[in-house]
């Protein structure tokens, strides 16, 4: 037994070494993608000059939180963060709703074109934002909805490919056994929708939700075409007005435009790590049925 | 009361509300995404609507992607910026008006240096487009640094050898430690095309194929070796740092720096003591300072109100607190305007950069003003690469120059195609096909 122990044991150190150096290799990755977003942290909390500071000095002898106050104040920070909240609400809203639903029927149902129909539907995909950009605008312009929230929250009740192409993926790894047991207890195809298969993809759910809340909270474009006035801006646009703003010294102040993209990039955050788990499985496993 | 009697009251009180109530005219300002502009503007809007009966709707947003989105829905704003790069296009397409048919009886036109109308005309003869700020460049310098070094501050006079020699002695290496070094100057690239009106090189506006005067090499040449010297700081490096030119100067980084004149970015932020001088001149050369004219503000074509469209770019350009003193405007004291805002410019040499420029205004050189709105697209994405590569000093200004016929070949390719497709103005369309009938009969192509 021993001898046996003994023999094992370099098989085990070059396991753990290979681990170890796995996670050294991951940690320095990690900590490669976090430097943008200390540095942004560290600026926030500095004076105007910090940031051109050689060397940089990456914690500031005083924490300027006054920063946050200054780019709280500096745009209309509350009525941009209402804004940007509807139209996220609704959008994660409608996405749910439609791409769940579009999912589960090329998943679930069969119906002939089904196939082609999917195809169709991720070829969508192909269409650069440009090419659409300007015949869209027209039909908003026509149907009266440019300076609306209409624009940017209606689309998404006609599903998005990219969602419904991962969320396909997720019900196609549901064994169809459960389908068959519902439907012999007499559920109908929406019942066993929103009772089986909805709860069972949670972490697809969670993923999609987690794209669809940082694409939409982050969208910088699509309220930039569509709103007009002011006081509908979104926290993008409101960031945007703060950098060509000249406030104080004069120049651009990159300490309070810090502190405000630090103030917008704080409920990602919060939702990356309240759904984390739930999305790294929905990845994997989305990813892992053809 | 019947009931039909009760529904007829009710029709009628629906059509009232409909027809009457305020009905004043509404004219929508695509103003730059400021929020502090914004602020005011929007403060100020309430008293010009009270005076005037029009309504100005702010619409704040940058970059053309929106506004030609607008336009191809027929819902452009009102009022919108355009700049040389764009103005003749939109002018040859209808979209924008010619300010000439408002502004009939008016006396604002009066009230312009000639200069200023002259910018925003274009190939038709069409006024299209009110310059709402100007400015000019200048060298701003450390008062300090040059008192250490015992030296003179330069004057209206020095050359660009003399800014060389003193770069050359205000420039400090750095310690060991990487610390504490200083150039002699910066300046930055987009600069260089001010200081190429003062060597004499020939510069005419609207021009429609790519040419490099031999003064313009030369000083390209002098360019490049402030950096091969070491008395100007790399202009790679800079990029990298992302590092704003009145810090630089604030920092002692540099000593001199050619920047805007006046620019209220550098003026806030600077603490230490500073003037500036004019752009150097070039020995037998008779002194042509940059006076910038870009772009202004333009009327659009689907404007429904042209009348009160121009009474709000009117009181945009005259009135409007952000943008006062206007330097477009002939009767109001610019100079004055500012030493009273900034009183750190009195003494400091902004009077006298200033009034040269109006003196002897060289025009605005930078190439995407230098080249006419159809061509200096097709020019600016082959020579920009190429520029950005000399001043990285990967490759000669002689590469530049070898490069010139090559690009001129392409520039007429593509402007046939654009004249054979796009729909314009009869007027724009001769002056396009007398342009191609040259560049075919001139022996570079």
């Amino acid at each position: 037994m021993r001898l046996n122990e003994r023999s094992q044991m370099p098989l085990l150190a070059g396991i753990t070494l290979r681990y170890a150096l796995t996670y050294a290799a991951l940690m320095l990755l990690g900590a490669l993608f976090l430097i943008p977003f200390l540095w942004m942290l560290s600026v926030s909390l500095q004076d105007a000059q910090g940031m051109f500071a050689l060397p940089f000095r990456w914690i500031p002898d005083r924490p300027r939180w006054e920063n946050y106050g200054t780019a709280l104040s500096a745009i209309p920070f509350g009525r941009y963060l209402f804004n940007t909240s509807v139209i996220t609400a609704s959008v994660l809203a409608l996405t749910l709703f439609s791409c769940t639903l579009v999912a589960y029927g090329f998943a679930r149902l069969r119906f002939p074109g089904r196939d082609m129909l999917f195809a169709v539907c991720i070829a969508t995909m192909m269409l650069p934002g440009q090419v659409t950009m300007i015949p869209l605008y027209m039909a908003y312009a026509r149907l009266g909805w440019v300076d609306t929230y209409l624009p940017l929250i209606v689309p998404s009740l006609f599903g998005s490919p990219f969602y419904i192409f991962l969320l396909r993926q997720f019900f196609l790894t549901i064994p169809r056994e459960y389908d068959e047991a519902a439907l012999l207890d007499g559920a109908g195809r929406l019942r066993i929708y929103w009772s089986i298969v909805l709860p069972l993809a949670r972490p697809a759910v969670a993923t999609v939700t987690l794209f669809c809340f940082i694409g939409t909270w982050n969208d910088f474009f699509g309220p930039l075409i569509y709103l007009n006035s002011p006081e509908k801006a979104t926290l993008t646009l409101g960031l945007n007005m703060l950098k060509s703003q000249v406030i104080g010294s004069g120049s651009v102040q990159w300490h309070i435009l810090m502190a405000a993209s630090v103030l917008v990039m704080l409920p990602n955050i919060i939702v990356f790590f309240i759904a984390q788990k739930q999305f790294i499985r929905g990845i994997q496993i989305g990813g892992l049925r053809g | 009361m019947t009931p039909r009697a009760q529904w007829l009251a009710a029709a009628a009180l629906v059509l009232a509300s409909c027809g009457t109530g305020d009905r004043k005219t509404e004219v929508e300002y695509n103003c730059p995404a400021n929020a502090l502009e914004i602020e005011v503007l929007q403060r100020e809007i309430a008293r010009f609507e009270a005076d005037s009966g029009i309504r100005i709707r702010l619409n704040p947003f940058s970059g053309q992607d929106k506004l030609y989105a607008m336009m191809a829905a027929g819902k452009a704003p009102d009022i919108f910026y355009t700049n040389s790069t764009m103005r003749d296009r939109m002018a040859a397409e209808g979209r924008i008006l010619d300010l000439r048919t408002v502004s009939k009886g008016d006396s604002l036109p009066g009230r312009l240096w000639p200069h200023v109308i002259r910018n925003g005309t274009s190939a038709d003869g069409g006024w299209y487009s009110l310059g709402n700020w100007e400015f000019t460049c200048g060298v701003y310098y450390r008062k300090d640094l040059f008192r250490e070094a015992g030296l003179n501050p330069p004057d209206s006079s020095w050359t660009w050898d003399d800014m060389v020699s003193l770069a050359r002695k205000l420039t400090r290496p750095a310690r060991a430690d990487g610390r504490g070094g200083r150039y002699g100057i910066f300046i930055g690239s987009h600069f260089v095309e001010a200081l190429e009106l003062m060597t004499g090189a020939d510069l005419p506006g609207e021009m429609l194929t790519l040419r490099i005067p031999a003064e313009s090499a030369d000083l390209y040449r002098r360019y490049v070796a402030l950096m091969d010297e070491g008395i100007m700081p790399d202009l790679l490096r800079m990029q990298a740092m992302g590092m704003q030119p009145a810090q630089l100067l604030q920092n002692g980084k540099v000593a001199m720096l050619v920047e805007a004149v006046p620019n209220q970015s550098l003026i806030e932020a600077m603490t230490e003591p500073w003037g500036v001088a004019p752009l150097p001149r070039f020995p037998g050369k008779k002194p042509a300072y940059f006076r910038s004219a870009s772009g202004g503000l333009s009327l659009s074509a689907s404007t429904r109100d042209p009348g009160a469209a121009w009474k709000a770019l009117k009181w945009i350009v005259t009135e409007a607190s952000t943008y006062q003193p206007n330097p477009v405007l002939r009767d109001v004291d610019f100079t004055g305007g500012w030493e009273k805002r900034y009183p750190q410019l009195l003494g400091s040499g902004f009077r006298q950069v200033w009034d040269l420029s109006l003196e002897h205004n060289g025009g605005d050189p930078r190439f995407f003003v230098r080249f006419s709105s159809w061509t200096s697209g097709p020019i600016l994405e082959r020579l920009q690469p190429l520029l950005d590569q000399v001043w990285a000093r990967k490759k000669p200004v002689d590469s530049l120059l070898a490069a010139v016929p090559a690009i001129n070949s392409e520039v007429r390719r593509e402007l046939a195609a654009t004249s054979a497709t796009m729909t314009m103005k009869p007027e724009f369309r001769e002056k396009i096909e007398q342009a191609l009938k040259e560049m075919h009969d001139h022996s570079a192509f």
